[in-house]
């Protein structure tokens, strides 16, 4: 028997023992269900990056089970402990097609139940095998199952194939690139959307826009508490800072929309809600930096990195602890829940002077002023500005992608990626010119935290941190070299009269 | 690709039982297998529940490189397929240089649909003809069951001095002992005999005489798959080892 490439299916169990016994067309329909059952995680990151990419993965005891997009099938049995980082995992099949995985994101189960297998044969009256299908039936604890067909044509049987694959497609199987097990199996799960899309009528004005754009991101946020709390990856604290951040910006960069005491209130108890956050998440940026900074010195100089990130590891731990204990407090539970409500039902904000402009004009005027002012600001650098208009260049561009991404979906699609993508460019070299800087700032504040105890161990710190201090010195220097190039290539002929076109009508 | 002929000059030596059980071995470790149904009287395609097709029968056929592919059958195993008997096989000697031709038009094809094979097993007619000849020129070995009879020894000597007389190579001749019955010396003093007079010919394997393979009309499939277990079952894996071990060697 030759194996062909077909689309795997996604069966309702149901349609499963309708099929035995019954005669389809010149056969008959043979299905052979497996006496054993066992217990399946589903396993996804948790912005479901395999179900977005058309992957279904479980762990099955120690095995994971992978179905790919082109409709293969992978297994590998050798996964001691639960799977979470694809890094961790035993070399093996699943784990090199499970590549794409982010690096920073752990697999979790979304959904758990229990798994068998069902055999579905086309026989003719020989009891010649015409058409085949292996099933995983997988069963959640409440609701109905769905099975996982893998159809099996044999070479010269061409009819029954078809004739099986119109069984299945009447019996209600869709191909798994288009359903994914998660959706049948747990009709009440919620996906996790770090980048919500906005319902906005094409007239809304900008005050809707802000409480839409802020209604939209608290969820964000709350969804990501427990994967902080359960130090799941460090990805959940990220995105819960994202979404604060977001917000926050819309509060202060559109300006006018709330009114002045509004806009102060709103920015002070967001502001409070980043504020705990703060630590944990350097910390966890200088962990993530562990490898480059022990690349960037010689071996000679690694027990003092050595040293450095024991001790971040360990500030981690109470800082992690800390950050727990307030999001499970009772006065941040109050605190978020008040402000989900105030979004939710906006009656009780206080609109500005501009909350009526229709959304489209009050964010061209200000992409445009933001637009002027990186232009203003570009226009003064070069190899001998100070790092502070550097520092501003990279803000007012940050504020502008956030701007633009914020009202995007008030403007022309292909322009606006037009525009994005440079910026893009663009934000990546400043952003590493910002990161050298930030990060040696953070180790000068380290070395001048140490306390006066043990000598020896501080000598060695300082050696191996005031080295590193010196080599990311250099690289931000590089970083800088390229700042007015990169400036260049984004402010093109083009993306000049784009941003007059879209943003000024058509006006310099 | 390896080509290997099951051939016997002889009838009723389990000729047949030998191409199935071989070929869902083969089939089992993992070489893609393409078993092809040559003797009209054979029943391999029957043990596989595959049904003759009545379209095959043109002489002209193995020059259509569709209609050969498309005469295929999967069998209910992986990696085992079956090209079912009812043919005429005038130019099978030219479809089996086109087979080991990696360049050829039918080679090709097989690849375009996926079903390159790994080795060929043919269930030839037991008698010499024009098609024996060719294949035995065109396969890489020819596996021969026999049964340790007087009659066998005649008919195995017939056939190495046919090999002689045309210029093949008797090297390719891997003969086993078949139906063998362990109660009876005949066998055993036959077996001796042939062996030494017949150096490096015989395999090591035997296959005993057993009920198992009998019943093999009855399920209508490999005793290999059926009974995995049986003496008779691990016998032929055992063929197939040193069937295979012998020709990747050559």
């Amino acid at each position: 028997m030759t194996i062909l490439p077909v689309p795997t299916y996604l069966v309702p169990t149901s349609a499963l023992d309708a099929f035995s016994g019954a005669p389809s067309g010149k056969l008959i329909a043979q299905l052979i269900r497996s006496e054993d059952d066992s217990a399946f995680d589903l396993l996804d990151t948790f912005d479901e990056d395999l179900r977005q990419r058309g992957m279904c993965l479980l762990q099955v005891g120690a095995e994971l089970i992978l179905w790919t997009a082109d409709g293969a099938m992978l297994g590998q049995s050798d996964v001691g402990a639960p799977a979470r980082f694809v890094a961790n995992l035993p070399s093996g099949p699943v784990k090199d097609a499970l590549g794409c995985v982010p690096a920073l994101r752990s697999l979790v189960p979304l959904g758990q139940g229990r798994l068998s297998s069902a055999q579905l044969a086309l026989v003719d009256d020989e009891e010649k095998t015409q058409a085949r299908a292996k099933f995983h039936v997988l069963a959640a604890e409440v609701g109905q199952g769905v099975a996982i067909a893998q159809l099996q044509s044999l070479r010269g049987y061409d009819k029954a194939f078809e004739q099986l694959q119109n069984d299945l497609a009447l019996a209600g199987a869709v191909p798994l690139t288009d359903a994914h097990p998660l959706k049948a199996l747990f009709p009440d799960h919620q996906p996790y959307v770090a980048k919500p899309d906005l319902d906005l009528a094409e007239d809304a004005t900008a005050f809707e826009t802000a409480n839409a754009i802020i209604g939209a991101y608290l969820p964000v946020a709350r969804r990501n508490e427990q994967g902080v709390i359960d130090d799941i990856d460090v990805e959940y604290l990220h995105d819960y800072r994202i979404a604060l951040r977001k917000i926050r910006s819309v509060i202060s960069l559109f300006k006018g929309v709330y009114s002045d005491k509004q806009t102060e209130k709103l920015k002070q108890r967001f502001s409070d809600l980043m504020a705990p956050t703060g630590r944990l998440r350097d910390l966890d940026v200088y962990l993530l930096e562990r490898e480059f900074f022990f690349d960037l010195l010689p071996e000679s100089l690694h027990g003092g990195l050595e040293r450095m990130f024991e001790m971040f590891a360990a500030e981690r731990g109470q800082a992690l602890q800390k950050l727990s204990k307030h999001l499970k407090s009772k006065g941040y539970e109050a605190e978020i829940t008040k402000l989900i409500h105030l979004f939710d039902t906006p009656k009780k904000l206080h609109a500005g002077p501009e909350a009526d402009a229709p959304a489209h004009d009050f964010a061209s005027a200000l992409i445009w002023k933001r637009y002027r002012k990186i232009c203003k600001i570009a226009a003064g650098i070069d190899d001998q500005t100070e790092d502070e208009e550097v520092h501003e260049l990279r803000i007012q561009c940050k504020k502008l992608r956030y701007l633009m991404e914020f009202f995007a979906p008030a403007f022309p699609k292909d322009d606006f990626k037009s525009l994005i993508k440079p910026l893009k460019k663009l934000q990546d070299n400043l952003g590493l010119f910002n990161d050298y800087s930030v990060q040696q700032e953070s180790l000068k504040d380290f070395l001048e935290g140490l306390g006066a105890g043990d000598h020896a161990g501080n000598m060695q710190l300082a050696q191996s941190v005031g080295a590193l201090i010196a080599v990311l010195h250099q690289r931000q220097l590089a970083e800088r070299q390229k700042v007015v190039e990169s400036f260049a290539a984004f402010n093109s002929p083009e993306t000049q009269a784009t941003f007059r076109d879209l943003f000024h009508g058509g006006e310099g | 690709m390896k080509i290997i002929a099951c051939y016997s000059n002889k009838g009723g030596v389990g000729k047949t039982a030998t191409a199935v059980n071989l070929s869902y071995a083969l089939a089992d470790a993992g070489y893609r297998t393409l078993l092809c149904d040559l003797d009209p009287q054979g029943a391999s395609s029957f043990y596989f529940r595959v049904k003759p097709s009545k379209k095959l029968t043109e002489t002209k056929f193995f020059d259509d490189v569709e209609r050969f592919t498309k005469s295929i059958r999967g069998s209910d195993y992986d990696n085992l397929d079956i090209l079912p008997a009812n043919m005429t096989f005038r130019d099978f000697d030219v479809f089996l240089s086109r087979m080991k031709n990696s360049r050829s038009r039918l080679k090709k094809a097989l690849k375009s649909v996926k079903s390159d094979y790994d080795v060929i097993l043919l269930d030839c007619p037991p008698n010499i003809s024009t098609l024996s000849e060719n294949v035995f020129s065109a396969a890489d070995g020819i596996v021969v069951p026999v049964i340790p009879t007087t009659l066998s020894q005649r008919t195995f000597q017939q056939l190495e001095e046919f090999f002689r007389e045309n210029g093949l190579p008797p090297k390719k001749l891997h003969a086993f002992f078949s139906m063998t019955q362990g109660v009876k010396s005949l066998h055993g003093q036959t077996m001796d005999e042939m062996r030494k007079e017949h150096k490096k010919r015989f395999l090591e394997t035997q296959i005993a005489f057993a009920s198992d393979v009998e019943r093999m009309g009855v399920h209508r499939a490999p005793v290999v798959a059926t009974a995995p277990r049986s003496a008779v079952a691990v016998a032929y894996r055992q063929l197939h080892d040193e069937v295979m071990e012998r020709l990747n060697k050559a």
